[in-house]
């Protein structure tokens, strides 16, 4: 069975006083532990397809199913546990808090789900030993360069051990190096943690870790592509 | 409780990063809280002040029996004209109540006076003022009357006393008499009565701290200054019939006895023998001292209270401004899991803060402040005046701080959690 099931997804809202309809039928299917970058041209559906499937958003009409839950069938305070445990995020503008140090940053998820101080502290330790950034935990995300901010937003998606990881455009502030390893690091969640991956991205590059390579066109999927293994892995 | 701890270490860094804005909102909620604090501590410093001077008069087991209109909440709302009223007295059925170890009363008359001849055999006379005193008064009563002195070779009343009189310094100069010497004085009809002088009162000194040891300004001449001829309370009845003319009465209650319960008890039965009196105690007059008092604080602090309110409206406005703001932090914090709950109860701790901050630094500037003004008013007054550094006072000032800031932050508060998570992160 499917980790994620969308079919027939619509989803429309008022802006202003006209209707945009941002997806149209969606239907689509991702297992546990693949890697799947979602592209298309702006104004495709992609960020509204990113929103349903991080629980951020419910359809206007048809089915969404995550880990077995419907999410027409779920309460705002249900989705709010549901991704709090299940989806960690990673944005394309890193969205730290300011004030916080990044040891903090990464606590922040726990908080909210009342983990205790010791536990949180060091298990966020751990994240950020993990993404490399060890020697800099005590650092406000303004003392860190765009990709030591982009490898604290990973290590706070997984703060709360969650299965599905939704990076909307992770690649897309940093120049090439950087977003190479934060795609490595990426990569290496599903491969090593059977964590499921979902990118949102104009970058090609990303799309060659993807497992799939699925592109919108008018909310709806226009093609749903396999990469081989010599191309996914290159 | 552990997320609120969490909360609480949140909205503090919130506040810390904003450190200006903080600032200036925590100055408009501390003013408030400056000028409620000090006003209030003046109040209840002033009200401690009164009560302490009147019992150190009082003492826990005596009251006074006054005219039933010279007392607060008479009918006329107060003596006429400046003078005590008088009133009748029946001073021994007052004395055999159950539980009055002592009582002492004042009575006073103007009667015909005439002195000695003198070297050239002219006699003075004239009418002047006569008070009937209790011995017990000297005796049992010094903390109303003071220390009363007289001259040298004289003395004051004592229990048995019937046709002696003491003078006052200034009549006994112009009478020409002194101790030892006769003086005629003439009552109702053709009630006369030869009395001797037994003391002269000592002059007044000249010093203007007159307040010392006199008791809480009790006089016990008619108002007038030193040209009393005072005899015993009981040679009064001789010269002009039963007491109806009784300025005030001394009661000191037997210990064990509740001086309320004897007050009231000596009221109803003085009033039932045909008197119109008010017997107080200390409770009554501290009561008296409180309503006015008090009457006085909250008017003061309800228009320090307006500055309050402009310091809450400061908080609520940087909040607004906070929310706005920090829009895309509020949808981050929703997108890792904070509940709609979760930010509204961040946001309440950090205006409840801001106002809890307006609130340490506003009650420890209210206290100084209200030392200072005490000092001043003491100066002016001559009087010791207590400051007030009430523990309730201050932790009432600092929870009410918190609530304020967190009823600021209500509103603000409330918007921010209602945002939804995809339009938050949207926000630039």
């Amino acid at each position: 069975m499917p980790l994620m099931t969308m079919s027939g997804v619509t989803k429309e809202y008022q802006l202003g006083k006209t209707t945009v309809r941002a997806l149209r039928g969606l239907d689509l299917e991702i297992a546990k532990g693949e890697v799947v970058a979602i592209m298309g041209p702006s104004g495709s559906g992609k960020s509204t397809l990113m929103h349903i499937l991080g629980a951020l958003d419910v359809p206007t009409n048809g089915v969404a199913r995550i880990d077995g839950a419907d999410l027409k069938d779920m309460k705002e305070h249900q989705l709010v546990t549901f991704r709090g445990q299940k989806v960690g995020f990673v944005f394309q503008t890193f969205n730290l808090i300011q004030t916080l140090s990044a040891l903090q940053n990464v606590e922040l998820p726990m908080i909210f789900q009342g983990i205790g101080k010791s536990e949180r502290h060091h298990k966020a330790k751990d994240l950020l030993e993990r993404v490399g950034l060890a020697d800099r935990i005590r650092h406000k995300p303004s003392e860190l360069s765009g990709g030591e901010r982009q490898r604290v937003a990973v290590a706070r998606s997984l703060a709360n051990a969650p299965e599905i990881i939704l990076a909307d455009e992770p690649t897309g502030n940093l120049d090439t190096e950087s977003g190479q390893s934060i795609l490595d690091l990426l990569k290496q969640l599903s491969a090593r943690d059977g964590k499921t991956v979902i990118i949102v991205t104009h970058d090609p590059e990303a799309a060659e870790i993807a497992d799939r390579v699925i592109r919108l066109r008018d909310g709806c999927v226009s093609s749903n592509s396999v990469m081989s293994a010599g191309e996914s892995h290159a | 409780m552990r997320k609120l701890s969490d909360f609480f270490g949140l909205a503090l860094r919130s506040i810390i990063h904003r450190k200006m804005r903080s600032w200036l909102t925590v100055i408009g909620v501390f003013i408030g809280i400056t000028a409620v604090v000090a006003l209030i501590s003046i109040g209840l410093g002033f009200d401690r002040t009164i009560k302490e001077q009147v019992s150190g008069v009082f003492g826990v087991d005596t009251f006074i029996v006054v005219n039933e209109d010279a007392f607060m909440g008479g009918p006329g709302g107060g003596n006429h004209g400046g003078g005590a009223e008088e009133y009748a007295l029946d001073l021994e059925l007052l004395r055999s109540i159950d539980g009055v170890k002592v009582a002492a009363a004042v009575r006073e008359r103007t009667g015909f006076v005439q002195g000695q001849p003198d070297a050239d055999g002219e006699v003075l006379q004239g009418f002047l003022p006569v008070s009937g005193l209790s011995p017990e008064l000297m005796t049992e009563f010094e903390s109303f009357t003071g220390e009363l002195e007289v001259l040298p070779g004289g003395r004051l009343f004592e229990p048995g006393d019937v046709d002696v009189a003491v003078l006052d310094y200034e009549i006994s100069q112009r009478l020409g008499v002194d101790v030892g010497d006769t003086i005629l004085i003439a009552g109702d009809g053709d009630a006369e009565l030869d009395v001797t002088i037994i003391g002269i009162m000592a002059p007044p000194e000249e010093d203007e701290s007159s307040s010392d040891g006199g008791g809480f300004g009790m006089q016990f001449s008619g108002g007038s200054d030193g040209d009393t001829i005072s005899v015993p309370y009981g040679t009064m009845d001789l010269l002009w019939g039963p007491a109806d003319d009784v300025l005030v009465t001394l009661v000191r209650t037997n210990p064990n006895y509740d001086v309320d319960e004897v007050a009231d008890v000596a009221e109803t039965a003085l009033n039932d023998r045909g008197s119109e009196i008010s017997a107080i105690t200390y409770t009554d007059i501290s009561e008296a001292i409180g309503t006015m008092t008090s009457t006085i604080s909250a008017f003061l602090a309800g228009i320090a209270g307006i500055s309050l309110l402009v310091g809450g409206v400061g908080v609520m406005n940087t909040m607004f401004t906070s929310v706005l703001e920090r829009t895309k932090e509020i949808g981050v914090m929703k997108a890792v899991g904070a509940k709609n709950a979760h930010v509204w109860t961040i946001f309440l701790i950090e205006s409840g803060l801001m106002g809890l901050v307006g609130g340490v630094v506003g009650t420890i500037l209210g206290l100084g402040l209200s030392s200072i003004a005490s000092s001043l008013i003491g100066n002016f007054f001559s009087i010791d005046m207590v400051v007030v550094a009430s523990p309730i006072l201050i932790l009432a000032t600092l929870l009410g701080s918190f609530a304020l800031g967190a009823f600021a932050g209500l509103w603000p508060a409330w918007r921010a959690s209602r945002l939804p998570v995809v339009d938050a992160l949207r926000y630039e």
